[in-house]
């Protein structure tokens, strides 16, 4: 039976491609890459490539076996499939961010609201959640909404709008998913999968 | 859309062709049931809130209050509910009885997921034994099997859990392996741990699934020892059938000996349930 794993289109593609080649997987090439498939048959294996927040969607309803996803994208879509292999790239910190001086929490802009009510429900804040699609921290400094959450790479964003990181909401790194119910059905699949990946998956930090 | 016009998701009405196919359905798992010693329990659609408090994931059923102001929940599990039921006239045992009927819950609408599914099950209550447990897991395949599907039973014993660490239990749930314990756990982790390794940290669940597994055999029967999940009212023995082919859920089930003591008279039950939509979709 053929795996299908899906693979986030965007920053992390590259890298996770060189840890699955270097774990033996026969992967689409740069140059297939550049053409505008986004499924490719190799072997026993089908890549499936989508948007980086639809692979926990793909995976959690059985549609890809297996797919690379960031924690913040697995935590948003309540995914329950299991994560066996964090990925050592990548990471970065989802943060509570304010304007200097701002007096209290009161309303959070965010990309990730269910992340946002689960935390703001773990402190017992009474806050509202405004869910935006991006430049989020636009929110804050227009004084939308008194803080934001969101993803913090650099930190640099954040720099050049003069707000200021608060708390740490969750340290998100990529990790390899797989469903429940294929690990369940074709259990020695999935552990050679995770057992290659988990070897190989050092690959890309030495580059 | 209008809702004059369409169903809320995860409902829908079965017209014709398909109400008879669910009816064929139905009269065939009923007759091998029946043929196989059980009798019926009818259940009521609505009941006390009160009486599983804690038992039902209070997020999963419908609730409401009634005229007399009392918490009442529609039907969303049926084998608390075959518990309440039965448990005060329990005599003689054990007891084979079956089910049929919907239950209904207000899960958060995930992609393809019904809120009313119609489901058969059967329980055998007042036996603790490996016998009930191979007789209930032997018998829900052979009924995917007169269905037409080739069943993948996959199985484990909850109480393993409770007997392992908490890193360890973590690694299992996530399956991850990176900085797992050394010692009689990681064989369970990495997949490899035998009933005999189980046996230094669970010997009763190992005995249990050792008696299992030799009435069950290994043909269209998986012990997948490193299967944890939330065990719910799941006591011992836990399991699910698959469509070998698609891989879709058809039924699950398991060993709850403390949930009839809950409603007044201790009794060990093991049952299973089978979704019937499952076989409908695929048909």
């Amino acid at each position: 039976m053929t795996m299908r794993i899906a693979i986030p289109k965007g920053r992390l593609q590259e890298p996770v491609l060189a840890v699955f080649a270097a774990a033996g997987y026969d992967v689409p090439t740069a140059s297939e890459l550049r053409t505008r498939r986004l499924v490719f048959a190799r072997r026993d294996v089908e890549w499936i490539f989508v948007k980086d927040c639809d692979v926990p969607v793909y995976v959690e309803h059985g549609a890809a076996d297996a797919g690379i996803a960031g924690l913040d994208q697995i935590l948003e879509h309540g995914c329950s499939a299991y994560q066996p292999v964090e990925l050592p790239f990548g990471r970065c910190r989802m943060m509570l961010i304010a304007a200097p001086n701002t007096p209290r929490l009161e309303s959070v802009a965010t990309k990730y609201p269910r992340i946002a009510r689960q935390y703001l429900d773990s402190r017992a804040i009474h806050a509202e959640v405004i869910p935006l699609g991006g430049s989020v921290e636009l929110a804050a400094v227009l004084q939308l909404t008194s803080h934001v959450i969101d993803l913090v790479e650099t930190g640099e964003t954040v720099r050049i709008h003069h707000l200021e990181l608060q708390e740490e909401v969750a340290e998100i790194t990529p990790r390899l998913i797989v469903g429940r119910t294929v690990y369940r059905t074709a259990t020695q699949r999935m552990r050679e999968l995770i057992a290659r990946v988990e070897e190989a998956k050092d690959v890309y930090i030495t580059v | 859309m209008p809702t004059k016009v369409r169903y809320p998701i995860g409902v829908r009405p079965l017209l014709l062709e398909e109400a008879a196919r669910r009816r064929r359905l139905e009269t065939r798992f009923v007759s091998m049931l029946e043929r196989a010693g059980f009798d019926e329990v009818v259940l009521p659609i609505i009941d006390y809130a009160d009486p599983y408090g804690g038992l039902l994931d209070a997020r999963r059923g419908y609730r409401f209050v009634d005229r007399e102001g009392e918490l009442v929940t529609i039907r969303s599990d049926f084998t608390p509910m075959v518990a309440r039921a039965l448990a005060p006239s329990l005599s003689a045992l054990p007891l084979k009885v079956f089910y049929r009927g919907d239950v209904i819950r207000c899960e958060a609408s995930r992609l393809g997921a019904n809120r009313e599914l119609f489901q058969i099950g059967a329980e055998i209550v007042g036996d603790a034994s490996s016998d009930a447990d191979a007789e209930a897991m032997l018998l829900a395949a052979s009924v995917a099997r007169e269905l037409g599907v080739r069943p993948l039973v996959v199985y484990n014993d909850v109480s393993i859990a409770a007997s392992l660490d908490r890193d360890t239990l973590d690694s299992l749930k996530t399956k991850r392996r990176a900085g797992s314990p050394a010692g009689p756990f990681s064989k369970l982790i990495d997949g490899t741990a035998t009933l005999d390794d189980i046996a230094s940290f669970a010997p009763l669940a190992a005995t249990r699934l050792r008696e299992v597994q030799r009435i069950v055999g290994d043909r269209d029967f998986t012990l997948q020892p490193d299967d944890v999940d939330e065990p719910g009212y799941y006591t011992g023995i836990r399991f699910r059938i698959y469509d070998a082919a698609t891989r879709a859920l058809l039924a699950q089930g398991g060993r709850y000996d403390s949930l009839y003591g809950r409603f007044g008279t201790p009794a060990a039950a093991i049952g299973f349930t089978f979704t019937i939509d499952a076989f409908e979709e695929g048909a």
